[in-house]
């Protein structure tokens, strides 16, 4: 009985102290959101995107509503680097334009507020290309024009007489597309100790295979698929 | 068209096209006028823009839920976009341009008591469609301007209102006449555009070219575009229809919650009430929230009935 008051007593207080202190649990929308996601920084910047009213128009994956830009497949969005172009263009807005409403400015945000809305952009991007460019079976391409990308896009790193020798015999062709598109390697979770999280190697892989991911077209992923999946070539 | 401060009571009160008398004749008016009630706030008429809900999309199958959500935020009074309300004909296979001309065919011809059936589901809820909102351009003939005008009517609708132009509404003229209507004029905040609803002055001119348009001052859009509402409310306010009720920042910035920008909603509502303007406050927002859109609208409502109290 003495222990079921103390109960009753502690739970009155924490009640009151959630009273004093105004704590309430505000609600989020789930089902317009989604699940939160499990990278905190990547959290904040979907929310950052949301609460600024870019999803509105641009969709919050990036599937735009009526007249807004598709920011899924804009040549400016790919060019962009941690938002050496989204960021000025965020700021100023798009005045003239012959669209029913011109895109507002945001010169009012942050600096940071502007750099998680670039972050966010450029995830949902990856995410919706990622979908779109492994959605349908794997067509073949033209193995000469595949060496040709893999040369100007890969082979500062990559060679398939070294590092990727016979990964035409390790993976079928879908799945040699999709360790083309996200690499497996590179999918590490964030880490924030003063040793890892400025790694520059892997800042430098990620960086790259993101940009390919977000500008590559289905055309030369078919290329570059055709002309790994040909190479046969045992690890010297 | 001029609606009178009366009018405005038989409009805002009953719901419908027609005369009052003739409207609280019928019990399905009746209801209309409890409806609109339910959300007239110390003399100001409240309706929603339901752009609003921004995670529905604006489909005719969705409309169930958008009659529930408008209960749901106490909104008697609703503008209604057509494409709650027509079928889409776009599809896989189908052209835009085929579509187009299906779309066009429907509207011509509807089937027979289609939009009394969708008054009726509105009336069974409370709801009366103040305005009908349609993006009329170009592509339109004559005989549908007609149609869609006599299908907002029957729908209830006052008037049909759009983000067309000046060229636009030049054609618009002949046809909301014709139903004892209004045409809307809706502006944006473009103004590069010289054919754009944006300025004052580009206001006035559509305003010029017939006594049956009005205008649905898109408040947000003003304050983006730097207009002076509470100059154009006092100068035209025997012009207007309604306002389209939202906060934005100037100079051409982004949405925000009521409140945080740099339209002067509490004076503008002020201005209604006091001078006691048949003119309707629709609610339209475009700032973010990670809250669901019902309770969005349920804060920003809350911030105009506390303006108006």
């Amino acid at each position: 009985m003495g222990r079921l008051l103390t109960l009753g007593c502690l739970a009155v207080f924490a009640a009151s102290l959630a009273a004093q202190t105004g704590v309430t649990r505000r609600s989020y929308d789930t089902e317009f959101l989604g699940p939160p996601l499990a990278d905190p920084v990547l959290q904040h910047a979907k929310e950052t995107f949301v609460l600024f009213g870019c999803a509105y128009c641009h969709g919050l994956n990036l599937v735009s509503r009526g007249e807004a830009t598709d920011l899924m497949h804009s040549a400016l969005v790919g060019r962009d680097e941690n938002g050496s172009r989204i960021g000025p263009l965020l700021r100023a807005g798009i005045p003239q334009t012959a669209k029913l409403s011109p895109m507002p400015q945001f010169s009012d945000l942050s600096d940071q507020q502007i750099a998680a809305l670039v972050t966010w952009i450029h995830y949902a991007r990856r995410q919706g290309r990622y979908q779109e460019l492994t959605a349908t079976p794997v067509r073949p391409g033209n193995a000469a024009a595949g060496k040709t990308l893999f040369d100007r896009d890969c082979g500062s790193c990559h060679a398939l007489d070294r590092d990727l020798a016979g990964i035409g015999r390790k993976y079928e062709p879908a799945a040699l597309r999709a360790a083309l598109l996200d690499p497996k390697a590179l999918k590490v979770e964030r880490s924030f100790t003063v040793d890892r999280q400025k790694d520059p190697k892997l800042a430098t892989a990620q960086q790259r295979h993101h940009a390919l991911l977000e500008n590559v077209s289905a055309e030369d992923v078919a290329h570059l698929v055709t002309y790994m999946a040909s190479s046969s070539v045992a690890h010297r | 068209m001029r609606v009178t401060r009366r009018e405005f009571g038989s409009t805002v009160l009953a719901g419908v096209g027609g005369t009052a008398a003739l409207a609280y004749s019928r019990p399905a008016a009746a209801q209309s006028h409890a409806a609109a009630n339910r959300s007239l706030i110390n003399g100001v008429q409240f309706g929603l823009q339901p752009f609003c809900y921004h995670d529905l999309p604006m489909i005719r199958e969705n409309r169930g839920e958008l009659i529930r959500r408008l209960v749901r935020n106490g909104m008697g009074m609703v503008e209604l976009h057509a494409t709650w309300v027509e079928p889409r004909f776009i599809g896989p296979g189908v052209t835009a341009d085929a579509a187009r001309e299906q779309l066009r065919g429907w509207r011509v011809k509807p089937p027979t008591g289609y939009y009394q059936g969708i008054r009726k589901e509105l009336d069974a809820a409370g709801i009366s469609v103040y305005t009908y909102y349609v993006n009329f351009d170009d592509s339109y003939t004559d005989a549908e301007f007609d149609a869609v005008f006599e299908g907002a009517k029957v729908l209830g609708a006052r008037g049909c209102v759009g983000s067309f132009g000046l060229a636009v509404s030049s054609r618009l003229v002949p046809f909301p006449g014709r139903h004892a209507m209004f045409a809307g004029l809706h502006n944006h905040d473009n103004l590069s555009d010289p054919d754009a609803y944006a300025s004052e002055a580009s206001m006035v001119k559509g305003l010029s070219l017939s006594p049956d348009f009005r205008m649905m001052l898109d408040v947000r859009h003003f304050t983006a575009a730097d207009g002076d509402c509470v100059g154009f409310l006092e100068r035209h306010h025997d012009r207007m229809a309604g306002m389209h009720v939202g906060d934005r920042r100037k100079h051409n910035g982004r949405s925000t919650p009521f409140g945080e920008g740099d339209a002067p909603i509490i004076e503008l509502l002020r201005m209604v009430r006091d001078n006691r303007w048949p003119i309707v406050a629709l609610l339209e927002f475009e700032h973010g929230t990670l809250r669901p859109e019902v309770e969005e609208v349920d804060l920003m409502f809350d911030y105009c009935k506390r303006a108006v109290a």
